[in-house]
C-alpha cells in the first residue's frame, strides 16, 4: 500500500460523508415519497459521526481506516441503514487487506465485497429496488472499463453515468425490501431513494476527483 | 396515561441504574453501553451467554442476568434494537476463551445489528456465534420480521444454553442445545389492551374496550385476528390449539407449559389460564412436566398473556432443572 492509496480512499470516504451531510434534506424528501422519510436523517447522523471522528481514525493501512469508518457509521445510524452501510465498509476493509495496492481492480473488488455484504445483511438482491440496483451495475461498468483498457478518467465517468441511469431506472421497479416495500405497487413510478443517493454521491466523488 | 417516569429519554438508563443498585453483589452496570452483566463475569471457563433486544419486555432480559442464566444483557431503547456499538462493545467485554453466544429474537433490526457485531468482533479475533429464536406460531412475516417472531419461548432457550455453558459445554455444543430447544418450543399470545411506551405517552395501537388481538406480537404487532372479548376458557382454546398443532405436540408427550403475563394482567388471571391449559393438555394425553406461571417476557403494560409449550426430553428437562440465580426468580 502507498500513501497515495490511503489518500485516495480518504478522499472517497470524506466526499461520501460530506455529501450525505450536505444532502440530508434532499435524501429525506426522496425517501418520503414511498419510504418512511428517514434516509436523509439516518445517513446524515451516521456520516456526521464519521466526520467528527475523522482525525482520530487509525491510519495504519486502508483496511484499518475503513474498519473504523464501519464502526463509526453503524454506531450512530438507527434502523437498518447502520448495519447495512457498516457491513459495506467492513467488507470493503476486509477485501483491502488482500490487496497490496488500491488500484482500479482493487476498487472493483472492494465495491463488490461491499455490495455482497449489503445483499447478505439485508437479505436483498438485484431488482428489489434498493441501492444495489445502482451500485452493482455501476461496479460492473467500472470493471468493464478497466478491463477494456480505458483510462482512469474515462472509467470513472462511465461509473457515474451508469449509477445515475440505473438509479433513475429503479422507478420501474416495485419495492421488495425495507419500509418502502410496505407501499408495494405504489412504489412504482418513483425511483429508490437509496439508489438515487448512491448516484448523487458517486457523481460528486467523480466530478471532484481531479481536485482531490 | 399515568406512568412513573422523569425524562422519557432516560427511562431505560434509570431502570438499569435501579436494577444495578438493587443487586450490587451480583450485577454490574456499564452505562455507556446499556450493559448489565454478571459482577463476576466474564468467566473464562465457560461460554458467555448474551441476549440483546429492545427494552420494554422486562424481566427479559436485563433481569435474568445471573449465575445459570445470562452472563449479560444488552438492551436498546423501548422496543428498539440496541445500537451496533453497544452490541460490539458488549461482545468484546464478554469475550471468553470458550466463546460468546449472542441470543437474538428474530426481528429484522436486531438481526442485522447482532450479525454485524458478530462479524466485526470475529474480525477482531473473538470466538462468537449468533442464535436466532422464533417460537411465535401466530404469523409468518410481520411488521418487523421476516419469518416468525421470537417471543416468551426464548426463556427456555436461554435457560438451557446457560445451564449447558455452566456445565462446561463448548460453543458448538451450546449452539446445538439452543437450536434443539428452539425447534421444540412454540408460543402464541393475546392482547386485551394495547401498551403505552413511556416516550410516546399514548397507546401504541387502538384496541376497542370489547376487543382482543389474537396472536399479538410483543411490540403490539398485529396477530391473526381481532376478536370480540370472550370467556377465558375460549381464549385458552384459541391460543393452545395452534400451538399444539404446530409442532405438533401429541399423546404421550411431556412438556413444559408457560403462561406468561404481558405486563398488565394480574397473576391470579394467569393461574386461571394455566389451570385450563393444563387440563386441556391432559385431555390430549400431554403431560406437563414443568410449569411456569408469571411474567417472563412482557410488552410494557399490555394486559394479555401468551402460552408456550416446550417438548421435553431428558436432556432438555435436566438443563431446565439446573440451578440459577437471577434478580426476579430463584429456581
Amino acid at each position: 500500500m502507498t500513501a497515495t492509496d490511503l489518500a485516495d480512499v480518504e478522499y472517497v470516504v470524506r466526499t461520501l460523508a460530506q455529501t450525505a451531510v450536505d444532502q440530508e434534506k434532499e435524501f429525506g424528501d426522496l425517501d418520503a415519497v414511498v419510504g418512511d422519510g428517514d434516509l436523509g436523517y439516518s445517513l446524515a447522523r451516521g456520516f456526521e459521526k464519521v466526520l467528527a471522528d475523522w482525525d482520530n481514525f487509525k491510519r495504519d493501512d486502508v483496511a484499518t481506516f475503513l474498519q473504523q469508518v464501519a464502526v463509526a457509521i453503524s454506531s450512530r445510524i438507527g434502523g437498518t441503514s447502520g448495519p447495512l452501510w457498516g457491513t459495506a465498509f467492513l467488507r470493503a476493509s476486509m477485501t483491502a487487506k488482500s490487496h497490496d495496492t488500491i488500484d482500479g481492480a482493487a476498487a472493483v473488488a472492494m465495491l463488490r465485497a461491499a455490495t455482497d455484504g449489503i445483499k447478505a445483511r439485508g437479505n436483498a438482491d438485484l431488482g428489489d429496488k434498493t441501492l444495489l440496483d445502482a451500485l452493482v451495475p455501476a461496479t460492473d461498468e467500472l470493471e468493464r472499463q478497466i478491463q477494456s483498457g480505458s483510462d482512469a478518467a474515462e472509467a470513472r465517468a462511465a461509473f457515474a453515468k451508469t449509477a445515475r441511469e440505473c438509479a433513475d431506472a429503479t422507478s420501474k421497479l416495485e419495492a421488495k425490501r425495507g419500509r418502502a416495500s410496505y407501499s408495494g405497487e405504489r412504489s412504482i413510478g418513483s425511483p429508490d431513494a437509496g439508489a438515487v443517493a448512491v448516484a448523487i454521491i458517486i457523481e460528486r466523488v467523480v466530478s471532484e476527483w481531479p481536485n482531490r | 396515561m399515568k406512568k412513573f417516569v422523569n425524562d422519557p429519554q432516560q427511562f431505560v438508563p434509570e431502570m438499569l441504574e435501579g436494577l444495578a443498585l438493587a443487586n450490587p453483589d451480583t450485577l454490574k452496570y456499564v452505562p455507556e453501553y446499556n450493559l448489565i452483566m454478571r459482577a463476576d463475569g466474564p468467566d473464562e471457563n465457560k461460554v458467555s451467554i448474551v441476549q440483546g433486544s429492545g427494552s420494554g419486555h422486562e424481566p427479559a432480559h436485563v433481569m435474568i442476568v445471573g449465575k445459570g442464566m445470562l452472563d449479560a444483557a444488552c438492551p436498546g431503547d423501548v422496543f428498539a434494537a440496541p445500537p451496533f456499538d453497544y452490541v460490539y462493545e458488549t461482545t468484546k467485554m464478554l469475550a471468553s476463551p470458550k466463546g460468546v453466544l449472542l441470543l437474538v429474537n428474530n426481528y429484522t433490526g436486531d438481526k442485522m445489528v447482532f450479525e454485524m457485531a458478530q462479524e466485526m468482533s470475529s474480525a477482531d479475533g473473538v470466538n462468537v456465534k449468533t442464535l436466532f429464536i422464533n417460537d411465535d406460531v401466530s404469523v409468518e412475516d410481520s411488521t418487523y420480521t421476516i419469518g416468525r417472531r421470537g417471543v416468551a419461548g426464548n426463556f427456555f432457550v436461554i435457560k438451557a444454553v446457560a445451564a449447558a455453558a455452566e456445565r462446561g459445554a463448548d460453543l458448538d455444543e451450546v449452539i446445538r442445545i439452543g437450536e434443539k430447544v428452539n425447534s421444540v418450543t412454540r408460543t402464541m399470545g393475546v392482547a386485551l389492551t394495547a401498551c403505552t411506551p413511556p416516550a410516546k405517552g399514548s397507546p401504541l395501537f387502538e384496541l376497542g374496550d370489547d376487543e382482543i388481538e389474537m396472536g399479538v406480537g410483543i411490540h403490539g404487532e398485529p396477530g391473526r385476528r381481532r376478536a370480540k372479548m370472550m370467556p377465558a376458557n375460549e381464549i385458552v382454546e384459541e391460543l393452545l390449539t395452534p400451538v399444539v398443532k404446530d409442532l405438533p405436540f401429541g399423546d404421550g408427550d411431556r412438556v413444559a407449559l408457560m403462561v406468561n403475563g404481558l405486563g398488565g394482567t394480574p397473576i391470579s388471571e394467569l393461574y386461571l389460564l394455566y389451570g385450563q391449559a393444563h387440563k386441556r393438555l391432559a385431555e390430549q394425553g400431554i403431560t406437563v412436566g414443568r410449569s411456569y406461571v408469571g411474567e417472563y417476557c412482557t410488552s410494557l403494560d399490555m394486559a394479555g398473556a401468551s402460552i408456550t409449550l416446550v417438548k421435553l426430553d431428558d436432556e432438555i428437562e435436566g438443563l431446565l432443572n439446573d440451578p440459577a440465580e437471577i434478580p426476579i426468580r430463584v429456581f
